[in-house]
């Protein structure tokens, strides 16, 4: 018999597509982690909308949660284009993906002010260092001396979205690695049940332009530098006594917007979720070590949302009817006789 | 020389005689309601206040009157200049030249004084201590600050305005009644500040009364006031027709000359909006940039709300790449562009019907956008809810058009007429039952033959698709086959050529002789009536067809088909409309379309453009 989730669905019911992605590539297990994440969630699939840009990140949510709306929007820009519908429909939970061309360099703008803004969304970027469609530039977060297969290694500075992200006020910041099944999985499940800007920085490694071993992030650079903080368990609100066996060591929990939990088994022990500068300092001292820091960096569960700052009306915009939607003809008199007295 | 009766010259009976001669002598052809007041300040000062109670004031007695304001890209300092006009005959543009000068700017003091036509009223604030030196003209001159600083020693820079109010109120007769009106109308509220600007106009119009002994020959008179009507600017006219089409999303990013459209939906939104609970019926958000306002209207359509957002060209510019996305994905949006003077930032604060050939074929590759093109401000509020229906049903990004000097202007209304229609929504389905009826579901395929197919909303579990700006097939899904593509593409130059007869007709006023026929839109419907007449002073019968929409309606290719000759008159160097009449019209009506296309910034003078049209005329 096939494993059902807490809405009786099976999990066929949150694939996609066939993928047309290079095989063994880094984003495609990303894509099976959603689906997994999604599934275990118990999220009605036509209640996430699936938002993406260009690249061979943004194409990926054909192949995931094909009973789910979504949109391929266009090249830096699929946070503007999520916040419009967050604004109309607040019922929807968006699920973004993006790369680190579309979100490092053409679209920094947009990434900024959503997070500004923190929108209702988990935004994913799947994040190698390269132009994958245009065959293997270098992009913004490429770190200093890192090579990819062809060409000399990068001499500028990266851009880390997550000291970024955790510097603008995101409330939910957190890096992992395509191959880091377990800790994605409950990364993505909990930013999934989190209530504003879920920001999660993947290393996805680019297997045709930069997994060789003197690129940072391919994946046996990735696996031997991989810096740890926490083990990561989720909880769902729905059943939270299984799944998860109680660890022997020292242990955080966090509680996230829909009662699920997620429960972190310390291995670095200075590290508070709680503190920007804490967060900051790992990303620094990981980056100073020509390593990548992973787990949950930086949480924040008291910053309103883009939409409840905005006084909109209880139901969702796009529900609403004519007689609330166009004003009566009453009140245009009172217009125009104000006008005219 | 002609002297003005104040101060040092008060004395000198020459020139007394020779300002009573010159003004009685005028008087006795006294002109009524007709005449052009030109008002120098600098920006910052306040005398926009003190204009719009001329204009009010005026307006107040029934005098049919329109105001332009002439400002600088700048907060404080650089010039700027009113213009009002008065007219009988209800002629709107600025007119050929100035009959009353108020100098109170000692920046362009100079260079507005050289300009003026021999026999012009000047009236000059005495304390900016700059040279009077016309002999030729009526030099009328009150120590403005001196005496604004005695009611009020720190507001007298704002307050010395108040007084060429009084002076102008005093020249034409303007009553105190409809000056009271008008000032608290401006003051809404403010008591202080009613009381000590009238006690201001007072003073100024009891100096002029007392010290200057001329008659002017230009007057105001009162005529029968429709008590309907109501001066407003454009943008605003748009913003409430917005409100009235269910607007549910406003995105912005502040740009001259469209940023007073957002505000106002903004001032409106509580009265008008709101659920009952206290909640608001439509979000607004100020985008980072141009590009983010256009995408976050390209998500609320796609969510099935009404989103809108309104810029200028340089925002349209930028917005471009959106644009293909929603043609070419067939999503509903709306965007307004409030012309400015390109290319590139131009002349921020002036105006120009230059962005028309731009929004009709915005963004790579083959597209085509429908636009809507007001030309009164009751046409603004009604193409401002009536862009809604339009983008919904033909699931597409719809343009209106506006420009500055529509849009920040004012200009008269008998009060904005209700909806006569209910929303529509296009074609959207909604339910499984919808679903079930349909024989073969899919997003981009074409069952009534109409180039219009159904959508889902997000949300809805409906038969969802990945929208893209990639190629795609009947059902979206991604595709690169030729005759897929090939489809597509005939299929939305289908659609778009169906709203032709849909859209606004274009208005015609016609003529028994076919003689010529001129096209124009937009804000040229304030002076075609004055080009109009001075055309047919010259013994020409003249038909006028005013665009409201593109793509065109077949009217206006039958209006050229009736006519002689026809020009296409617009306010933009190339002949943008003209072009596209060109590029769409039968080869053998091409030769009897002529451009006539001006633009300086500067709102259209109609003796400019019927000087152009008798010259292309003639060497026809």
């Amino acid at each position: 018999m096939l494993k059902l989730n807490v809405l009786e669905l099976e999990k066929s019911e949150y694939t996609g597509g066939k993928s047309s992605l290079c095989p063994g590539c880094g984003h495609d297990q990303i894509s099976n982690n959603i689906i997994q994440a999604a599934w275990e969630n118990g999220i009605q699939p036509e209640k996430i909308a699936k938002m993406s840009g260009i690249g061979c990140s943004s194409k990926t949510p054909a192949y995931f949660l094909g009973k789910s709306h979504g949109f391929n929007t266009v090249h830096g820009r699929m946070p503007s284009v999520t916040t419009g519908a967050n604004l109309v429909n607040k019922g929807l939970s968006f699920l973004a993906v993006s790369g680190d061309g579309d979100t490092a360099s053409i679209g920094i703008g947009q990434f900024v002010h959503a997070i500004r803004r923190n929108l209702d969304m988990v935004y994913i970027v799947e994040n190698n260092g390269v132009y994958g469609l245009t065959k293997g530039q270098y992009s913004a977060t490429v770190e200093k001396g890192s090579k990819k297969k062809k060409g000399v290694a990068n001499q500028q500075a990266p851009i880390d979205l997550c000291a970024m992200a955790i510097n603008l006020g995101c409330s939910f910041v957190a890096r992992s690695f395509s191959g880091s099944k377990k800790q994605l999985t409950a990364l993505i499940r909990a930013a999934m049940s989190h209530r504003g800007m879920a920001f999660i920085d993947v290393i996805s490694p680019c297997v045709t332009f930069a997994n060789n071993d003197e690129s940072y992030k391919s994946y046996n650079y990735v696996k031997a530098n991989d810096e740890v903080l926490h083990i990561l368990d989720y909880i769902p609100h729905f059943s939270p006594i299984e799944e998860v066996e109680v660890p022997e060591g020292e242990y955080q929990e966090v509680s996230l917007f829909d009662g699920s939990t997620l429960r972190l088994e310390t291995l670095a022990a200075d590290h508070d979720y709680t503190d920007a500068v804490s967060a900051l300092s790992a990303i620094h001292q990981s980056e100073k070590a020509e390593r990548h820091v992973t787990g949950l960096l930086y949480y924040d569960d008291n910053v309103p949302t883009a939409t409840d700052t905005l006084g909109l009306s209880e139901t969702p915009l796009v529900d609403l009817t004519e007689d609330l939607l166009r004003p009566n003809p009453d009140s245009l008199e009172k217009v125009n006789s104000g006008f005219r007295s | 020389m002609v002297m003005h009766k104040t101060q040092s010259h008060r004395r000198d009976p020459a020139s007394s005689r020779f300002v009573r001669a010159l003004g009685t002598k005028r008087a006795m052809e006294k002109i009524v309601n007709d005449f052009v007041v030109n008002v120098a300040t600098a920006n910052g000062t306040g005398s926009q206040s003190s204009n719009l109670i001329i204009l009010h004031s005026m307006f107040e007695m029934g005098v049919p009157v329109s105001g332009k304001n002439l400002f600088p890209s700048n907060i404080s300092g650089l010039p700027t200049w009113f213009i009002i006009r008065a007219s009988d005959r209800g002629y709107q543009a600025p007119g050929d030249g100035t009959n009353i000068q108020i100098l109170m700017n000692k920046d362009t003091w100079i260079k507005d004084l050289e300009g003026l036509e021999p026999g012009t009223i000047v009236v000059y604030n005495e304390d900016v201590k700059m040279p009077v030196e016309r002999d030729d003209c009526v030099l009328l001159g009150m120590p403005m600050t001196k005496m604004a600083r005695k009611i009020n020693p720190k507001l007298g820079r704002l307050i010395a305005n108040m007084y060429y109010v009084g002076a102008v109120a005093h020249l034409l007769g303007i009553e105190e009644y409809a000056i009271e009106k008008a000032v608290k109308a401006q003051f809404k509220g403010k008591e202080k500040a009613v009381e000590l600007n009238i006690q201001a106009i007072s003073e100024g119009r009891e100096y002029a009364n007392e010290n200057w002994d001329f008659d002017c020959q230009f007057s105001v008179e009162s005529r029968e006031k429709d008590p309907d009507t109501f001066l407003i600017e454009g943008n605003e006219a748009i913003a409430l027709g917005s409100i009235y089409g269910g607007i549910s999303m406003l995105s912005w990013y502040p740009i001259t000359p469209s940023s007073s459209l957002a505000e106002s939906v903004i001032n409106w939104l509580p009265e008008l909006r709101s659920d009952g609970d206290g909640g608001s019926t439509c979000a607004v958000i100020q985008a980072e940039d141009e590009l983010a306002a256009a995408g976050m209207v390209l998500g609320a359509g796609w969510a099935g709300g009404r989103g809108m957002t309104c810029t200028s060209g340089p925002g349209i510019s930028l917005m471009s790449e959106f644009i293909g996305l929603f043609y070419f994905s067939e999503v509903p949006g709306v965007i307004w562009d409030v012309n400015r003077v390109g290319p590139s930032t131009g002349l921020p604060t002036r105006t120009q019907q230059g962005d028309l050939s731009m929004l009709y074929e915005a963004s790579h590759g083959d597209t085509q956008h429908i636009v809507l093109i007001p030309g009164t401000v009751d046409e603004c509020f009604e193409f401002g809810w009536r862009v809604f229906d339009y983008a919904e049903r033909f699931q597409t990004m719809v343009f209106g058009f506006n420009d500055l000097d529509l849009g920040m202007n004012r200009w008269k209304t008998s009060g904005f007429t209700y909806p006569d229609s209910p929303m529509d929504r296009g074609k959207v389905v909604r339910s499984q039952e919808e679903m079930d009826s349909m024989p073969e579901y899919g997003r981009y395929r074409d069952v009534d033959g109409d180039g219009i197919a159904y959508r889902t909303l997000p949300g809805s579990g409906l038969d969802p698709i990945l929208y893209r700006g990639t190629g795609h097939d009947e059902d979206g899904v991604y595709s690169e086959d030729p005759q897929v593509y090939h489809d597509t593409m005939a299929r939305l130059k289908r659609k778009i050529d169906g709203a032709r007869e849909q859209l606004p007709a274009p208005l015609i006023r016609e003529e028994e002789k076919k003689d010529l026929g001129i096209i124009f839109y937009g804000s040229m419907e304030n002076t075609i009536v004055e080009i109009d007449d001075m055309l047919e002073e010259s013994g020409l019968s003249v038909s006028t067809c005013r665009v409201r929409a593109l793509p065109l309606h077949s009217g206006v290719e039958d209006f050229v088909r009736r006519h002689d000759r026809t020009i296409v008159l617009e306010i933009n160097r190339d002949g943008q409309l003209f072009g596209i009449i060109r590029k769409e019209f039968p080869a053998e009506l091409i030769p009897k379309i002529h451009s006539v296309s001006y633009s300086d910034g500067m709102p259209p003078r109609a003796r400019v453009y019927s000087d152009m049209i008798l010259e292309v005329l003639e060497g026809l």
